[in-house]
């Protein structure tokens, strides 16, 4: 279409002003077509070479007109000639379909007349338990999606994706994210706390890569629900070994308290620092024990051994194997 | 004991209902139980207070003690007073390290650098709720024990719950001292005020049940398994149109309860839309009206309002938007349509 136009645009000596474009040749009356032109166009081109003069523009618009005709009636030879396609297709298909059940009923028939009070053929399941069993392979691959920990579900303007959490083999937490995709994608509405960045993570991945955008959201959920349930399991199971309270805060990547240990028949307290500073990981990065000045020597080792034990392995852990160590 | 601590004591102590004074005053802990045993807890409240306050005096309780008190009735019955969201805004991208004694040492030097005369207490909860209470004075006079304001707030979160009190004066110094405490740059007002404190967290927690469309394996809510008399001469005509209302009403609303707010508020700034031949106003200029809505709980309200055939589903965005958008404050300005003016995104 963008070729007819510029094709006959040229100077017309009654409208200077009109641009031409290259490859046309002025100086010529009347409107010369840039390529050969179908057998009838060629001849209203004739006809209205007398008129084009007065309006170049009126011409083109007359010549457009034409095209989206041709090009609407071309549309519509097509939609039909796809439907008849489609229908043929479906005939053929009932007719396949016609020809199964005519087979099977022969065969029941044949089976009934020849073998009365034989066993009907046992790998012939009935319509209803085929259904079942499809049903249930769709449960079970919906709940596969939901156990990867990222599952998703195409909504009317755009996606929901359900985070799932989990921690060492407890499952904790879902989150959900309702994500618009037209004009762009952007988070409609949520579940995340607002203590995870989500608007940070947003920013920097949602509109590039969208997987990479979940997978990091996904670890920060993560790794907040981990160190939660360490915490939580900390107060939980082992509040007698702890002196006084467990100071934490919302992302739990701060923790402060006090315990015991025992040295020489003799109890002092350790008060331990644990930062994380990996918001994407649920062991800390950053572990300070500090005690009392009247504190024995020896008791250094120790708190670096415990310093070490508290960065590698989960905190609830730690305390297990203190109990059990100890008794 | 100072007199005016024992009268302040004497008083919290008549605001509890009854029942609840003696598991109050165990969880304030000041009291021992052998003391708590002394205390006829079946007399009327008057002498209840007068023996508590004696008990005080044995232990010599002093305002410290006395507003922990405070703090411990307005945590259990917050929705007598009302709280108002604040939400505090940074730029920094660095990750939140939110040390707890940091934040009340920041906090309390802010506050008495500018304002001396004010009782500065903290109280920290299991959900991660830190509870301020602020007992204003002037320069010139002590503080007002019984002129607080308290703040409600959740680590690393932006969002703050503040109950002023009749000092709004203060509210500038107080805002300034939570921003300079927490390590955000500044803060601003939000359209959202309750009764129930709960509801605004699960507001602005997003803690609230939101219809999200999952294939989570939860179990389907419970519908009606056992079905009604089933008798063949009553004929529901209205079925499918009653099964739509109940769609749209779950698909807007969730299946859980509502958060509890007690009223909306719609600030119309329009023109009057009238035939122009009655000409009603000759002034172009926009009618000023405010609308108001208030029920003990305005969102369940709105969610059977379409079952009970009192409107139409889907109900107004304006009022449906109300938890998504966390404000029950609108102002709607004339635009192409009915929009409402400046939103925010919690």
């Amino acid at each position: 279409l963008q070729e007819e136009e510029e094709g006959p645009l040229r100077k017309s000596s009654l409208c200077p002003n009109v641009a031409t474009s290259e490859g046309t040749e002025p100086g010529q009356g009347g409107l010369a077509p840039a390529f050969p032109l179908p057998g009838e166009w060629r001849g209203k081109m004739e006809e209205e070479k007398v008129y084009s003069q007065n309006g170049v523009f009126a011409h083109l618009e007359l010549l457009e007109a034409r095209a989206y005709e041709a090009a609407v009636k071309q549309e519509e030879t097509e939609r039909q000639e796809e439907k008849l396609a489609r229908l043929k297709a479906r005939v053929q298909e009932l007719r396949l379909q016609r020809d199964e059940l005519r087979a099977k009923v022969d065969l029941q028939q044949k089976g009934q007349l020849g073998k009365e009070g034989a066993v009907s053929n046992p790998a012939q399941p009935s319509a209803r338990a085929v259904l079942e069993w499809k049903i249930k392979s769709l449960k079970a691959m919906l709940q596969i999606f939901y156990l990867t920990g990222i599952s998703g579900k195409l909504s009317k303007r755009g996606v929901c994706f359900c985070i799932s959490t989990a921690y060492e083999g407890t499952y904790l937490d879902s989150f959900h994210l309702d994500l618009l995709t037209k004009p762009e994608v952007r988070i409609y509405r949520h579940s995340i706390p607002t203590f995870i960045p989500l608007q940070q993570i947003a920013k920097k991945y949602l509109q590039t890569d969208i997987r990479r955008f979940l997978s990091v959201l996904s670890d920060h959920l993560n790794a907040y629900v981990g160190r939660r349930y360490q915490a939580d399991q900390l107060q939980e199971h082992f509040s007698g070994q702890i002196e006084g309270t467990l100071q934490r805060n919302s992302l739990c990547n701060l923790l402060v308290f006090n315990y015991n240990v025992s040295s020489e028949s003799k109890t002092f307290p350790f008060n331990v620092r644990l930062l994380y500073g990996d918001p994407c990981c649920s062991l800390p990065t950053e572990v300070v024990i500090s005690c009392t000045p009247d504190a024995p020597a020896s008791l250094a080792e120790t708190a670096a051994a415990h310093s070490d034990l508290f960065r590698r392995v989960a905190l609830h852990k730690v305390f297990r194997s203190f109990s059990s160590a100890g008794e | 004991m100072d007199e005016t601590v024992a009268e302040y004591i004497r008083r919290t102590v008549l605001k509890i209902p009854r029942d609840d004074i003696k598991t109050m005053l165990q969880k304030w802990g000041f009291l021992s139980e052998a003391q708590l045993e002394t205390v006829n807890f079946h007399q009327i409240k008057d002498n209840i207070s007068q023996d508590v306050v004696q008990l005080c005096e044995e232990n010599s309780a002093d305002i410290k003690q006395a507003a922990v008190l405070d703090i411990i009735y307005n945590n259990i019955y917050p929705n007598k007073r009302i709280w108002s969201v604040y939400q505090m805004n940074k730029t920094g991208e660095e990750t939140e390290f939110f040390d707890l004694t940091d934040f009340k040492k920041k906090f309390k030097r802010r506050l008495r650098s500018a304002l001396k005369n004010v009782t500065i207490n903290f109280r920290e909860y299991e959900d991660n709720a830190i509870w301020i209470r602020i007992a204003w004075g002037t320069p010139y006079t002590k503080p007002n024990q019984y002129k607080t304001s308290y703040v409600v707030y959740h680590s690393q979160t932006p969002y703050v719950f503040i109950s002023a009190s009749v000092l709004r004066s203060n509210l500038p110094l107080l805002c300034q001292a939570l921003v300079v405490a927490s390590n955000y740059h500044d803060i601003r007002e939000m359209e959202l005020r309750s009764h129930s404190l709960n509801s605004l967290k699960d507001i602005v927690f997003k803690r609230y049940s939101q219809n999200f469309q999952t294939y989570c394996p939860r179990p389907l809510p419970e519908r009606n398994v056992a079905p009604e008399t089933v008798d063949l001469r009553i004929i529901q005509e209205n079925r499918n149109e009653k099964e739509r209302i109940q769609r749209l009403n779950r698909e807007v609303f969730g299946d859980g309860p509502q958060p509890k707010i007690e009223f909306a508020q719609y600030k119309l700034e329009t023109m009057f839309k009238s035939d122009p031949k009655m000409d009603v106003l000759d002034k172009k200029e926009p009618f000023r009206c405010l609308i108001k809505f208030s029920s003990p709980h305005l969102l369940e309200s709105l969610k059977s309002l379409a079952p009970a055939g009192m409107a139409d589903a889907p109900l107004s965005p304006l009022l449906t938007c109300i938890p998504h958008k966390a404000r029950n404050y609108f102002k709607i300005r004339e635009k192409k349509g009915l929009l409402p003016g400046s939103f925010v995104s919690p």
